[in-house]
């Protein structure tokens, strides 16, 4: 492996949403607007001109209020959302954990969504089958791995995603706010399990606004403001910091 | 030799890299075989989650079918009886091959590919998946549907002592014909919703007109001839020639309907993975 080749790049990436200019969107106005050239789309720019690089087993934190861009960055990081301008670079197997049921189906029991979401993630369906009962283990929720999703906790989810994520480890992890929503032994079970891919060489970024534990886990933390880095730096002072102008 | 190589350069590892240059078409054929497992999975999926909560479950599926055909046997069996005669099978064939191919296949096929990417924003937000997986899981499973409602027609063939010829061993080559026209056609309406929802009403009302202007459960005889040239200009007539050719006339349609099922197939395929490679990934920023 190149230790030197940074696992994450984020090179002046900017990224609008387009919104509608009003609700209807209808095909006749689409039409209307396509031949007068107007624009039919408002650009939203959630993100301004971010940089980034994480080498091998770095942790990085992202802290700031709501609606500032976090999970925006965390989905360009996935590879879902193709930055507007700049370019974004991600070296090895991804883990991507956004917003609580990322990729879960409701319908479908716990026992099918691990392998579902698994499958999503790009493993074999019956390595997946497998696993199944070590991770229901894990998470907890052997004795409800037969019900729909939908009828989960919100910290079931989360505790389920978790546990699928990081079932096999991965070169990147992305994790945005589901530690947050889990109760105290499934934060303490997940942290222990981060530091250990941590160990191994695992790349984390992670969104909470839980800051005594970004604290705990980052070294370094990054503060997004309304789509703009506010400031990168040490965990302590930048929390600081942070705490002070809000 | 091989460990030595191995040795020197880094274990493979997969690269995202936002600025990477897609070949257009051909990488969108790999992924689908790349995802094969996934695709699976998907379309286990969608044909059993939609009757998650019912009693019947996936019978549903061959029930379907079925029911339509029957409720337009009631109404037309009396009028459209001749073409029976003219068919030398009985009506209900004639009518459940019809109903099965254009608005089963075709008709549901079209709309579930060309929704697609809107039904799957879910998934496409929070993981890396291409979204030809999508489009081309909900063609797949229209096909599997369609398989299925196969048994029942060969059941009633059965039972009304229908001969069933040797030519419906050819039968995989309509349903593959069949398949890359949904996808292609599916994957052009999708690419187009990314811009403006109202294209899947919009299609589902077209459908509806190009659909029944092609002789599911009429003869085509009832047109007259000089209008005739409007139904056979509608690629879908060559599509239902060709299955109701080996399914039991027993023969290949003529040239011509071959020649537009291939043309229209492969060329609909191509035109519509090629637009939905340039326009699915901006779904996203749109959801
Ligand atoms: N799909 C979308 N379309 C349009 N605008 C969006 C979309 N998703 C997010 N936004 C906007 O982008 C901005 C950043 O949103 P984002 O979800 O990244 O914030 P966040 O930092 O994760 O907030 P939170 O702490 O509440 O999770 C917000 O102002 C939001 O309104
Ligand atoms: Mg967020």
């Amino acid at each position: 492996m190149n230790d030197r080749q940074p696992s994450i790049v984020v090179d002046g990436v900017s990224l609008a949403y387009e919104i509608p200019v009003n609700a209807t969107s209808s095909a006749k106005e689409y039409l209307i607007n396509l031949v007068k050239r107007r624009i039919i789309y408002e650009k939203f720019w959630a993100l301004h001109d971010v940089d980034l690089e994480l080498h091998r087993g770095e942790v990085l934190g992202i802290i700031g209020p709501n609606g500032a861009g976090k999970s925006t960055l965390m989905k360009v990081l996935a590879g879902v959302l193709p930055p507007t301008t700049g370019r974004v670079i991600v070296r090895g197997t991804v883990s991507p954990m956004i917003e609580v049921s990322g990729g879960m189906n409701g319908e479908l029991t716990g026992r099918e969504n691990i392998v579902l979401v698994g499958a999503l993630l790009g493993r074999s369906p019956r390595l997946m089958r497998e696993r199944v009962p070590a991770i229901a283990e894990w998470a907890g929720l052997s004795d409800f791995l037969d019900v729909p999703v939908r009828t989960y906790s919100t910290g079931m989810r989360a505790r389920l995603g978790f546990a699928i994520a990081t079932d096999r480890k991965p070169d990147v992890l992305l994790i945005d706010e589901v530690l947050s929503v889990g109760d105290e032994s499934f934060r303490g079970k997940s942290l222990q399990r981060i530091r250990d891919l941590m160990d191994g060489g695992t790349t984390v970024v992670m969104v909470s606004h839980a800051l005594a534990m970004v604290e705990r886990l980052c070294r370094t933390v990054m503060w997004l403001d309304r789509g703009r880095v506010k400031a990168v730096g040490p965990a302590e002072e930048i929390i600081a910091a942070y705490r002070e102008a809000v | 030799m091989v460990h030595i190589r191995g040795a020197a350069s880094a274990p493979s590892q997969p690269v995202y890299d936002s600025a990477a240059r897609r070949r257009p078409v051909i990488d969108e054929v790999r992924t689908l075989w790349t995802h094969r497992s996934l695709i699976r999975l998907l379309v286990v999926r969608d044909l059993t989650v939609r009757y998650k909560r019912s009693v019947l479950g996936v019978w549903w599926t061959l029930l379907n079918p079925i029911l339509t055909a029957s409720v337009m046997w009631v109404v037309f069996s009396k009028i459209f009886d001749r073409v029976a005669r003219g068919e030398s099978v009985p009506f209900i064939v004639y009518l459940l091959s019809g109903v099965l191919l254009i608005p089963t296949f075709f008709g549901q096929g079209v709309i579930a590919a060309g929704s697609s990417l809107m039904g799957s924003g879910a998934i496409l937000s929070k993981i890396r998946v291409p979204g030809e997986v999508f489009a081309f899981t909900a063609a797949i499973a229209a096909a599997v549907n369609f398989c299925f409602g196969l048994v029942p027609l060969f059941g009633i063939m059965a039972l009304t002592r229908t001969p069933i010829p040797w030519t419906v061993l050819a039968l995989p080559v309509a349903i593959v014909a069949m398949l890359m026209l949904v996808t292609g056609v599916g994957m052009l309406i999708a690419s187009a919703a990314v811009h403006f929802y109202d294209v899947i009403d919009f299609t589902r009302v077209i459908l509806q007109l190009v659909v029944w202007m092609v002789p599911t459960f009429y003869p085509i005889e009832i047109i007259p001839d000089q209008y005739q040239i409007f139904v056979k200009l509608n690629p879908l007539y060559s599509y239902l020639q060709l299955f109701r050719g080996l399914l039991y006339r027993g023969a290949f349609p003529p040239l011509w309907n071959l020649a537009v099922v291939a043309v229209s197939s492969v060329v609909l395929l191509v035109v519509g993975v090629w637009v939905f490679s340039k326009s699915w990934r901006r779904v996203v920023v749109k959801l």
